[in-house]
């Protein structure tokens, strides 16, 4: 009690001008909390929480009543702080701001406490523990919303312009969609054509479509636009800012003369339409590279775009009368069994369009050839789109023979002395017998590995996920946007998709950009570091703690006429993670919305003895 | 280990019926189905269509798995693919006769159907020229069968038939029990193994009693009435083959004497079955009738067909005409014959000797694995360990 009452009188300095008045609301949820945590008598003791001027529950907080009662009272009671103890903030934290706006109060002198996952849910045997929780955590909030400032939302300068990194399908049909907004965009690839995969001529799953047609529709979308600047053969060679001032460094044939120059341009918004690499095979796996008869789909799409048409299919000149595909190769590798990458990873995600991708193949040689017989080794076959299944059902009505395979123990492939290959495979579909096969062409379905962006991705900072490729925010509720504000992803630099799902992500990609690029300005979410120009001696602990190029920084600056260090923060680039704050000895620097005195009041909440009388 | 496969194996068996093998993918439905899959311990018939397609010849030269079907169709009506799985397991037993048959005649007959009708006809023809050039006096105020076609020359060539076709037919059984015991292997089996399974053999041949196991409701009564198209086939071959001189008389009994009782049975039981089933394959109910290969309706037909006119041969007879009677009896030899010298041996006949001796090997084959105590001989029998 001692050390609380010195603490208290030591911070009076940072007491709000008069005694706060908060209003705390407590929601049954319907049940959901109440029959566990006693809300009437939560309330009872809230108000005895220094502070709290009224204290009550309500079944549905949510509901327009409840949200009502919180503005009637900010009226009424003369609120200035408000409290509500409900669900996750994920659920509702939004809601109550905007009731506490709509009341005319500042949307930052709220607090949100979690009493249902964290109290009734959490601990549904012990409703007295529950109850007690629910009180501390509530008297916790209390203590840190007594000390909430408000806070503004940072408004800052927004650049109406888009950067497309990468110019496959993903980032064409992004542009065009953006373009077609009547936005200005900035396409740069590194090859020198556009098309990305779809540059090599195939008849493409589940339409059938030449992959041409489909390249020069998207293109011609995109052009016809007129607001797209494409740059081929160049490249991002430096990237730094934040979300509506984004500064680029491109190196590409800019100058006059088509000379390779660099240039700095700004952006608003980021869209990564970087794409896939196929998964190269290494040296020896299935012997690749060392036996001319062992090729990837990729290099087969080719063989058959080229291939004369004939009773069997013609390779190199050979005549192919069996050929066998291996699925799943550089996918879905298992620990143990498959050599890792140079990265020391292993690829264990599924590719999801190789199955599709070895249907379409095998099918067009069994129309196409019909003495060329078809053997297909797979672990599962995953024909998950609409349409997909039907390439499987032609593929078995075509003739072609199915093996099934298990991870662990992939096929075997040697070489015979006639130049044709030997296969071994533990068939699960016979029982899990060994059978042999003899074929003069064996192709890889390879998958996707992520594609080259390794510049961009170190200096923004930009999340990977497990399987090396970026990273959404939430895979459901968030799918196109990546943990840095600003930048979206299109397409299979994301995750491996077949054309379909590539060309909606990257549409949806577009239209994210475009709510961020048509306002003047940005808003941030203020939660960033401030700087005590007070307290503040330039000792730059924090600078060197900062993870963020660019966030914070020492500046000169005159105090009382003398030239002084001081730390200065961009807010744009401050993601508010607090790592500054923890080094600062003076505590100087505080992460708005989340300072070291609403801490402390925290702390005490969570221990400050409540007896009713 | 299965050895290099035969990748055209699946072609070969849509051949002989199994057009839609190919769409099976495996889902096992089928086994699970199949109520005599089970207790023959085989998996099938998805592992009989997993044989075929994954070409492994040998592995399914030497499976009894075919012969433990009795094409309820139950299979079939259940397999989400329409692969028709009854009708793998069908020309599955169609490819083994051919297989089993040395001379290659079942194989060509079953390919190509025209071959087979060829090779009736030809039978046929040879028969009708018998009796043009060398019939006995024809006499004409009264029927004298046993004069135009003298009873012990007609058994004489029953006889050198008989001879013939059992040749054949038994060299089928002996490759087949070679194939499916092991080859070499059977050599090691004791003989009293193989003595003390032949009451199995002669209760199936007679009474083909597992069929009335196999499948939904209305199999039973088909049971009954392919029992009954057995024993009016088997009166058949009694009456011709061995109480020829009993049976081919001029002498007209009364009704009630038992040569003429036993021929009508015989008559019936040939002619009643045989009508039903052909009737059902036109109208295709049930899905064993669905697809009627052409060795099925030469098969019924044929039948049928003697049938019918060795009723006729006695209504010619009884009732005196003379004339008449000649001419249906050349008729009348000149189908059974054929249908006897193509099909037993070489077409769908051969069932007859195939089914029981593949039950009867069936329990050999479990005997000498109960003997070893090894398992793994009687893999037919046994369900492998599935993964
Ligand atoms: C063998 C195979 C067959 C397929 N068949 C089909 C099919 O039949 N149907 C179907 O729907 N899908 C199919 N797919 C999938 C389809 O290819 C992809 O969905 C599609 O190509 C993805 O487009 P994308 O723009 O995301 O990536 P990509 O096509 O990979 O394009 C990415 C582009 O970005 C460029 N780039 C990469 N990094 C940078 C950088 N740092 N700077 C600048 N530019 C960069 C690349 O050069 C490339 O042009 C197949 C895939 C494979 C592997
Ligand atoms: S899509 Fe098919 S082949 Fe590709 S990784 Fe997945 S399961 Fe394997
Ligand atoms: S035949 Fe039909 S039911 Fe049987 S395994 Fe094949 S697909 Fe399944
Ligand atoms: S037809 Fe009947 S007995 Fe034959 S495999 Fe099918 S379910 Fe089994």
């Amino acid at each position: 009690m001692d050390r609380m009452n010195q603490s208290e009188t030591e911070r009076c300095g940072n007491q709000p001008a008069s005694e706060p008045r908060v209003g705390v609301y407590i929601c049954r949820c319907g049940g959901n909390i109440s029959d566990v945590v006693d809300t009437d008598h939560v309330a009872e003791v809230c108000k005895l929480i220094p502070g709290v001027t009224t204290a009550k529950v309500h079944t549905f907080m949510c509901s327009d009543p409840g949200q009502q009662t919180i503005i009637d009272d900010i009226r009424q009671e003369k609120l200035d702080r408000v409290v509500v103890a409900s669900c996750s903030p994920f659920l509702h934290e939004l809601t109550f701001r905007g009731a506490v706006m709509r009341g005319k109060l500042n949307a930052y002198l709220y607090e949100h406490v979690n009493i249902r996952e964290q109290c009734s849910w959490a601990h549904k045997h012990d409703p007295r523990g529950a109850t007690a929780k629910a009180i501390a955590l509530i008297s916790a909030a209390v203590g840190k919303v007594r000390h909430s400032r408000p806070l503004e939302k940072i408004r800052l300068a927004n650049n109406q312009r888009a950067l497309i990194v990468g110019g496959g399908p993903a980032g064409m049909k992004a542009a065009a969609d953006l373009a077609a907004c009547g936005l200005s965009v900035l396409l740069v690839e590194r090859s020198n054509r556009l098309g990305g995969k779809l540059a090599s001529p195939q008849r493409m799953f589940p339409t059938g479509a030449a992959s041409g047609e489909i390249l020069s529709k998207l293109e011609s979308d995109m052009r016809s636009t007129g607001r797209v600047e494409v740059l081929l053969s160049s490249e991002i060679t430096r990237v730094g800012g934040f979300v509506g001032n984004f500064d680029v460094t491109i190196h590409g044939p800019l100058g006059p003369s088509g000379s390779m120059t660099d240039t700095n341009v700004s952006f608003g918004a980021i869209i990564m339409a970087t794409g896939f690499q196929p998964y190269v095979p290494h040296d020896g796996e299935f012997l690749f590279g060392r036996h001319p008869a062992v090729m990837t789909t990729v290099a087969l799409q080719e063989a058959l775009a080229a291939a004369p048409e004939g009773k069997m299919l013609k390779v190199n000149g050979h005549e192919i009368r069996r050929v066998a595909f291996i699925h799943c190769v550089g996918s879905r590798q298992v620990e143990g069994v498959h050599q890792p990458g140079t990265d020391g990873r292993l690829n264990k995600h599924c590719s999801r369009v190789c199955c599709t991708t070895v249907l379409n193949q095998a099918l067009q040689i069994r129309s196409r050839f019909a003495d060329t017989r078809v053997y297909d080794l797979y672990q599962d076959i995953r024909a998950y789109g609409r349409g997909h299944e039907q390439y499987y059902t032609d593929a078995s009505r075509a003739g072609v023979v199915f093996f099934r395979y298990h991870g662990d123990e992939p096929p075997a492939v040697t070489a015979e002395k006639d130049a044709s290959l030997h296969i071994r495979v533990k068939d699960y579909l016979s029982w899990g017998e060994t059978l042999e096969i003899e074929v003069d062409l064996l192709v890889l379905a390879v998958g996707m590995t992520p594609g080259p962006c390794e510049q961009i991705v170190d200096q923004l900072k930009l999340p990977r996920g497990e399987d090396g490729f970026l990273q959404e925010i939430h895979p459901k509720l968030r799918p196109v946007e990546i943990s840095v504000n600003g930048v979206l992803l299109a397409g299979t630099a994301q995750a491996p998709m077949n054309l379909q799902e590539t060309l909606a992500a990257a549409g949806a990609a577009a239209v994210k950009a475009r709510s961020m690029l048509v306002k003047q300005h940005v808003e941030l979410n203020p939660y960033v570091a401030q700087v005590d120009a007070n307290l503040c001696e330039g000792l730059g602990q924090c600078v060197a703690e900062c993870q963020y190029d660019g966030a914070l920084k020492l500046i000169e600056t005159s105090r009382n006429g003398r030239t002084v260090k001081m730390a200065e923060v961009n807010p744009g680039l401050c993601v508010g993670c607090g790592a500054c704050v923890a080094v600062c000895p003076n505590r100087a620097i505080n992460v708005n919305g989340w300072r070291l005195d609403q801490y402390d009041e925290m702390v005490d909440g969570l221990v400050r003895e409540l007896v009713p009388a | 280990m299965a050895g290099p496969f035969n990748p055209e194996l699946h072609v070969d068996l849509k051949r002989f019926g199994a057009k839609d093998l190919d769409m099976c993918m495996n889902c096992g439905t089928c086994t699970t189905i199949c109520p005599m899959s089970e207790d023959s311990g085989g998996g099938f018939p998805r592992r009989v269509i997993r044989l075929v397609q994954t070409g492994q010849q040998k592995k399914l030269e030497s499976s009894l798995d075919p012969w433990m079907c009795y094409f309820c169709g139950d299979c079939t009506l259940n397999c989400p693919r329409n692969a028709n799985p009854a009708e793998v397991m069908m020309a599955s037993r169609r490819y083994l006769t051919s297989r089993y048959d040395f001379t290659g005649l079942a194989s060509l007959f079953y390919r190509n159907p025209l071959t087979e009708i060829i090779a009736i006809v030809l039978v046929g023809l040879f028969i009708t020229a018998l009796f043009v050039f060398l019939h006995g006096p024809m006499v004409l105020h009264r029927v004298e069968l046993n004069t135009f076609a003298p009873v012990k020359w007609v058994e004489l060539g029953d006889w050198i038939m008989a001879g013939t076709l059992s040749f054949f037919l038994l060299a089928g059984a002996v490759r087949m029990t070679w194939w499916t015991l092991g080859r070499r292997d059977m050599l090691r089996v004791s003989p009293m193994i193989f003595i003390r399974q032949i009451p199995t053999f002669f209760a199936h041949l007679f009474t083909q009693k597992r069929w009335a196991r196999c499948g939904s409701h209305p199999s039973l009564i088909r049971w009954i009435k392919h029992l009954l198209l057995v024993s009016g086939y088997l009166s058949m071959l009694t009456l011709v083959l061995i109480l020829l001189r009993w049976f081919q008389t001029d002498h007209v009994y009364p009704f009630y004497y038992p040569q003429r009782l036993w021929g009508y049975y015989a008559t019936v039981a040939l002619l009643y079955p045989t009508g039903d089933f052909i009737v059902s394959r036109l109208r295709r109910k049930e899905p064993i009738h669905f697809f009627t290969e052409a060795s099925d309706w030469i098969f019924l037909v044929m039948l049928f067909l003697t049938a019918l006119t060795g009723i006729m041969v006695n209504v010619f007879r009884v009732n005196g005409f003379p004339m008449a009677t000649y001419i249906i009896y050349v008729i009348h030899l000149a189908i059974a014959v054929p249908m006897l010298v193509v099909e037993v041996p070489f077409s769908k006949w051969s069932h007859i000797m195939y089914r029981p001796l593949s039950i009867y090997l069936a329990g050999v084959k479990k005997a000498v694995a109960d003997s070893t105590g090894k398992g793994s001989d009687a893999q037919a029998l046994e369900p492998a360990a599935a993964a």
